[in-house]
């Protein structure tokens, strides 16, 4: 009984490479939901974005001929419109699929964990015979290969909401250079000045806002990025580890 | 986690294993069992997955996990079996999985990829090397809908599932058998008239079971019953009233 003890000691306090991939792998998760977060308000501000395309449009009709460039400007508005409505159903798409692959990857830690545990227990217990411990880091190698793939995947995943967010950015950099136009339209429209002078600094306003919900999620795919990299390696050198101690018979 | 041999003869083995000194105390405590017979082992309820690594540790210290050809789940719970996917992982992939058919697709949101061999509501025999039969028992409704045990004629035991289970306190027990009937009692009461809900369904099984040569009745959960406990627990059992949350509603 005293060894038995002395061996779930040892056990537990060895299971721990996969707490180790677990903490980083929360961070990873962690992330990746942050990046969604900070895109959680995307459809609103389009609409917001449509809205005052709308009304920017009918106060360009009131203005005549003053208002020529300014309707033209709103039209390009809403082409823009159009194509953050296109970003956000991709994004939905996106973040169904990371969704999906975090879960993988939880319950696949949660298998390592538990065969890492087996594996330490088994090495503890004098009595076991050599090929059930290479049994136990068999499959914790294949539950290690599995989560690498995950995390291809998921890196994948996070990748393509990094070029959804420079999709943005495009679309901000151009809503940006449209306000900035109407502003000047503005200065020029007379009595109509004040009407597309609200119309620019509410644009503006949504450019702002657009450009903090960038930032934010940049920042999030980047440390996802920098994470999922480098629990990839740790799962890659793992496998090596146990390819050179022959366990995986490759 | 304990080993002790229910039976042994030749290499036809039962092994129950249970009361892991290091299991945390907010996890129920499950004895798991192997028979053995001729190249063949066959898991009977593998237990949760918190479980599995102790269990794994322990089972290799006894036969070859090669040697593991089919995983009986007696029902649904995930004490009996979400270690599934655990163990498919390390068994051969031939390994067959018996489950009562009500419960297959249950059973796969543990484990989606596993594959099935469904119970039918009579039951069925299984072949162990080509001298042992086990014959998986009906016990639908004593707790689950579908729900089966395991007799092996030749070792005269059968596998019980949650009939004649006790939750036994943390040092009341120095072995793995009952041996005291009337102070166990307190031990299973409780868990009876409140996870056993139907007396009609406990009759037909306590008729059906009392036709079998049993020299052990082992549970998953508590401690294994021998020769004369065997009927002793038959007769207490048959007294008992069952579905004791039934009072609850009533209130």
């Amino acid at each position: 009984m005293a060894q038995l003890s002395a061996g779930v000691r040892r056990a537990r306090r060895e299971a721990q490479r996969s707490v180790r991939i677990q903490g980083r792998a929360s961070g990873l998760l962690g992330d990746c939901r942050r990046a969604f977060h900070a895109f959680g308000e995307l459809d609103e501000l389009a609409e917001n974005l449509r809205i005052l395309s709308l009304n920017a449009e009918l106060a360009a009709g009131r203005a005549g001929e003053m208002g020529r460039a300014v309707r033209a400007l709103t039209q390009y508005t809403r082409e823009l419109v159009n194509r953050l409505a296109q970003i956000q159903g991709e994004m939905f798409g996106l973040r169904v699929k990371t969704y999906a692959l975090s879960s993988d990857v939880l319950r696949e830690l949660l298998q390592l964990h538990l065969f890492e545990r087996a594996a330490d227990l088994v090495a503890a217990n004098s009595a076991s015979s050599k090929s059930a411990g290479i049994v136990a880091d068999r499959a914790f190698a294949q539950v290690m290969r599995r989560m690498v793939d995950t995390l291809d995947s998921l890196a994948d995943s996070v990748e393509a909401v990094a070029r959804r967010a420079q999709a943005i950015e495009e679309v901000v950099s151009q809503s940006d250079s449209i306000a900035t136009n109407i502003a000047i339209e503005a200065s020029s429209a007379g009595v109509h000045e004040k009407e597309f002078r609200t119309v620019s600094d509410t644009m503006r306003r949504y450019v702002d806002d657009l450009r903090q919900m960038i930032d934010e999620a940049s920042d999030a795919v980047r440390r996802a990025l920098e994470k999922g990299d480098s629990l990839r390696r740790i799962g890659l050198e793992n496998l090596h580890e146990l390819q050179a101690k022959r366990i995986l018979g490759e | 986690m304990k080993c002790v041999s229910l039976y042994n003869q030749g290499s036809h083995r039962w092994l129950a294993f249970g009361q892991d000194p290091a299991k945390p105390d907010a996890v129920i405590d499950t004895v798991q069992y192997v028979v053995c017979a001729q190249g063949g082992a066959m898991l009977l309820d593998p237990g949760g997955m918190e479980v599995f690594p102790p269990m794994l540790a322990s089972i290799t210290q006894e036969i070859a996990i090669e040697d593991v050809s089919g995983i009986f789940l007696s029902h649904q719970d995930p004490d009996v079996g979400s270690s599934l996917p655990l163990w498919r992982r390390v068994c051969n992939p031939e390994t067959k999985i018996y489950v009562s058919a009500l419960w297959t697709g249950f059973i796969a949101h543990f484990d989606r990829e596993a594959v099935f061999t469904a119970i039918p509501d009579e039951g069925m025999e299984i072949s162990l090397g080509s001298d042992v039969r086990l014959k998986l028992v009906p016990a639908h409704y004593l707790h689950s809908p579908g729900n089966f045990h395991v007799y092996d004629a030749k070792a005269k035991i059968l596998f019980s599932g949650d009939m004649g289970a006790a939750l036994v306190p943390p040092g009341a027990a120095s072995g793995m058998f009952v041996e005291n009937f009337a102070s166990h009692i307190p031990y299973m009461e409780g868990f009876h008239r409140r996870w056993m809900s139907s007396n009609r369904a406990r009759d037909a099984w306590v008729a059906a079971v009392s036709k079998l040569d049993i020299e052990m009745m082992a549970p998953q959960h508590g401690l294994v019953f021998k020769g004369d406990d065997v009927p002793r627990f038959l007769e207490w059992i048959s007294g008992l009233d069952l579905g004791s949350g039934v009072a609850a509603m009533a209130r």
